[in-house]
């Protein structure tokens, strides 16, 4: 409907319209002013749609081309790209060790990080849904750090709370533990990232809090009167009726894990220091891309990440079929 | 509409007539004929952006404030930011061929900027629009990249020991009295072993690559030649990576956690350090940063590495470029010449910076106790100044940046001298073959 549509106008032609028209012409288009209403519609549909294709194929689909081209090229923004086919790719992998602490580190904070995060968000969305007294408030006091979780003014507080004789290491002290300051320290400065990104699980705690909210409490009624325990309960009754709603929680937090930036550039101002610990993958292609002008290469380790990302995500959706249960599924 | 052509014309008829009397009167160096000439009557915007804090941009304004008295048609609008950031955005410019008509530049984009064509060919104004009498020779010499001048030195800086006269008092120690690196590193372990665990001498020197080239400038040569040629080979790195060893696993210097810990800040200006190895010009950012119970710190000349060896040398602070897509070059130029020459310019900024170049600039700034040691530190230093290394290649920032990194990891110990060297040979096979 649409090429034939648009070639009337763009070409002008005149062809017969009946030939024109008849291989995409719907079987109840039969009267001449009925399909010229179907020809307008077509048109304003597509005309409401140009907004948005101008942007996805502007902003998304032609810049991502374009950055597909540029992973393969030597760029340095001010001299015109120059081919080079898969060397940065060959250069990631073989004589940058840089680039493979930074992938190690990224799969440290995201292997560790998301799981951690999502059975604290659970625990807790389980806590608030147990009892409705307060819940507006406590719900309100966990979600508030999500909200402002990446945000500059959380990761300046870390530092500071992080740093040496800040309340962490004061406190730590205090109990006879002296570490020092943990922003500083190449050992201790992941995981201070790691508790960062679990301390900020608010908006998967809330998604879990409405996924809690429809499980249908006669369920439960009926294990209960089964003889299933608490924890029986939650294997059978909660951790099944949940599953899509974890497994929709997994996959936002892994792909969001993977792009860990603002937190990691305030902590370490922009280094990724000490020694190359806080350099997750989009702060060490940001700064090859921006400050070292080299933008192709850092355009190829986008698309590794890309890659990557797909390929955990693809797997993901393989897997679901064994664990995920929808409502009126008879698999 | 018409009126406004008639304008136009008028004033090209104008300019045409001063370039005329201009080419008569031979004024300038360079092709006379051709010496181009500002219309102070036609209304032009210029675009300025520099890097800075506050304090400059309050500077700025006052600048072009006084600016302003005298070219009332030239609206000048302002923009800065942070250092990296100024860079980000310069960059993004740059592929966009969008750049700021005026520019505040750093010496190691220079190259890079000059040889893509970005930035405006300055010979034709020198002389006339931009006043070479104030500049002396060598300082002009700095903006000159393959022959051709693309920018404008506003104020020079030298390499310099900065020390701290309380720490020192409490640790019990004189001042660092000169000598070789070993003579500096024992000085060193002798303050920190006299702070008892307060604050340390220094730190690893050997993780700034400035310090490097000082070394390699005593033996004849330079980090990089103009075409990229490395003064240096993994054997040479490695002696100096491992002369920082005693610093780093005696004890002498700061732990790296502790450097890492109060940054931004650094770890003289927090008072953990006693000496620091940096720009002459920092000064006044570390008494800022020391806080109000410092009114002095030290200023030396640093280690020897061989006697009469003419190893510093005086680097541009910051210079003054013009895009080479300005609309309205003679404007711009007109607008450099006061940032650099004016006395008004050298009145506001004083030594904010570095030490103006320019003599008619130095002369009307009103030099604090500060800015003054550092106007007799670089006198002092007179007889070990040499020539200025050729403009850092393109890539300079991005390998000082990399030994810094690799400097502070060995001071961490996550990574061995060797590793080291050879990481860094692998960051300049890259860089050099862009």
């Amino acid at each position: 409907m649409s090429t034939t549509a648009t070639r009337v106008i763009v070409t002008g032609e005149k062809p017969s319209r009946r030939s024109l028209f008849r291989r995409s012409r719907p079987e109840h288009v039969n009267r001449p002013g009925q399909r010229q209403r179907v020809v307008k519609e077509t048109l304003a549909g597509y005309g409401f749609l140009i907004p948005w294709l101008v942007g996805f194929f502007g902003l998304t689909l032609i810049p991502m081309a374009y950055s597909l081209y540029l992973s393969f090229t030597k760029y340095n923004i001010f001299t015109p790209p120059q081919w080079i086919g898969f060397d940065n790719y060959i250069r990631m992998f073989t004589s940058d060790p840089a680039f493979v602490q930074s992938a190690q580190i990224t799969l440290i904070y995201v292997l560790v990080g998301t799981p951690i995060t999502l059975a604290a968000a659970l625990g807790v969305a389980m806590l608030l849904n147990y009892r409705d007294k307060g819940a507006g408030f406590f719900r309100s006091a966990f979600y508030a750090p999500s909200l402002i979780g990446g945000s500059v003014s959380v990761a300046i507080v870390w530092r500071a709370m992080f740093a040496n004789d800040g309340p962490v290491d004061n406190s730590l002290s205090a109990i006879g533990i002296d570490l020092g300051g943990w922003i500083g320290n190449p050992a201790l400065v992941l995981p201070a990232m790691i508790l960062l990104a679990i301390w900020q699980f608010g908006a998967t705690m809330v998604i879990f809090l409405a996924g809690l909210k429809q499980i249908p409490k006669e369920l439960y009624e009926a294990a209960e009167m089964d003889g299933a325990g608490p924890w029986h309960r939650f294997r059978a009754v909660t951790l099944p009726m949940l599953s899509p709603v974890i497994f929709f929680n997994l996959l936002l937090g892994l792909i969001g894990a993977f792009q860990v930036f603002s937190s990691a550039y305030i902590i370490s101002n922009g280094t990724g220091g000490p020694a190359g610990m806080t350099n997750f993958i989009t702060l060490y292609l940001y700064k090859r891309g921006f400050s070292d002008g080299q933008m192709g290469y850092a355009a190829a380790i986008a698309w590794v990440l890309l890659i990557v990302v797909a390929v955990i995500a693809f797997i993901l959706f393989r897997t679901q079929r064994s664990w995920v249960h929808y409502a009126g599924d008879n698999r | 509409m018409f009126s406004k052509k008639r304008a136009l014309a008028g004033a090209a008829i104008a300019a045409g007539a001063a370039l005329v009397l201009a080419g008569c009167a031979g004024g300038g160096d360079g092709n006379p004929d051709a010496a181009p000439t500002f219309d102070p009557n036609e209304e032009v915007t210029l675009d300025l952006a520099f890097w800075g804090n506050d304090v400059r941009a309050e500077l700025y304004n006052e600048a072009i404030a006084a600016f302003n008295e005298e070219y009332p048609n030239i609206t000048v609008n302002s923009t800065f930011l942070t250092f990296p950031e100024f860079w980000e955005k310069r960059q993004t410019e740059a592929a966009g061929k969008n750049l700021p008509d005026v520019m505040q530049f750093d010496y190691s984009y220079l190259r890079q900027y000059s040889e893509n064509g970005l930035l405006l060919d300055l010979d034709p104004y020198l002389g006339n629009i931009i006043e070479t009498d104030p500049l002396p020779e060598n300082i002009l010499d700095i903006g000159v990249v393959n022959d051709t001048t693309y920018g404008i030195t506003t104020s020079t800086n030298a390499w310099g020991l900065f020390t701290n006269p309380v720490l020192l008092e409490q640790a019990g120690v004189e001042e660092f009295e000169g000598g070789s690196w070993e003579d500096y590193t024992d000085w060193m372990g002798e303050v920190t072993d006299g702070a008892g665990g307060a604050f340390w001498g220094g730190g690893d020197y050997t993780g700034r690559i400035q310090n490097f080239e000082l070394q390699l400038r005593s033996e004849g040569k330079n980090l990089f030649d103009e075409d990229g040629t490395p003064g240096f080979d993994e054997e040479r790195l490695t002696e100096f990576w491992e002369s920082g060893a005693p610093i780093r696993e005696d004890g002498i210097g700061i732990p790296q956690q502790r450097v890492e810990e109060v940054a931004p800040k650094g770890a003289f200006d927090s008072a953990l350090t006693a000496s620091e190895l940096t720009w002459d010009n920092f000064g006044a950012g570390y008494l800022a940063g020391l806080g109000e119970s410092y009114t002095e710190l030290g200023l030396i000349a640093p280690p020897v590495t061989e006697e009469g060896a003419k190893d510093l040398y005086l680097k541009p602070s910051m210079l003054h470029t013009i895009s080479a897509n300005t609309e309205h070059p003679e404007a711009a130029a007109t607008l450099v010449n006061f940032l650099v020459n004016s006395p008004q310019s050298g009145e506001i900024f004083g030594t904010n910076r570095g030490l103006p170049a320019s003599e008619t600039a130095l002369d009307a700034a009103e030099l604090d106790p500060l800015s003054q040691q550092v106007k007799d530190y670089e006198a002092s230093i007179a007889d070990r100044l040499g020539d200025a290394p050729p403009v850092p290649i393109v890539g300079y920032g991005t390998l000082e940046e990399k030994f810094r990194q690799l400097g502070t990891e060995l001071n961490f110990g996550t990574v061995t001298v060797d590793d080291a060297v050879t990481q860094f040979f692998a960051e300049m096979d890259v860089v050099l073959n862009q």
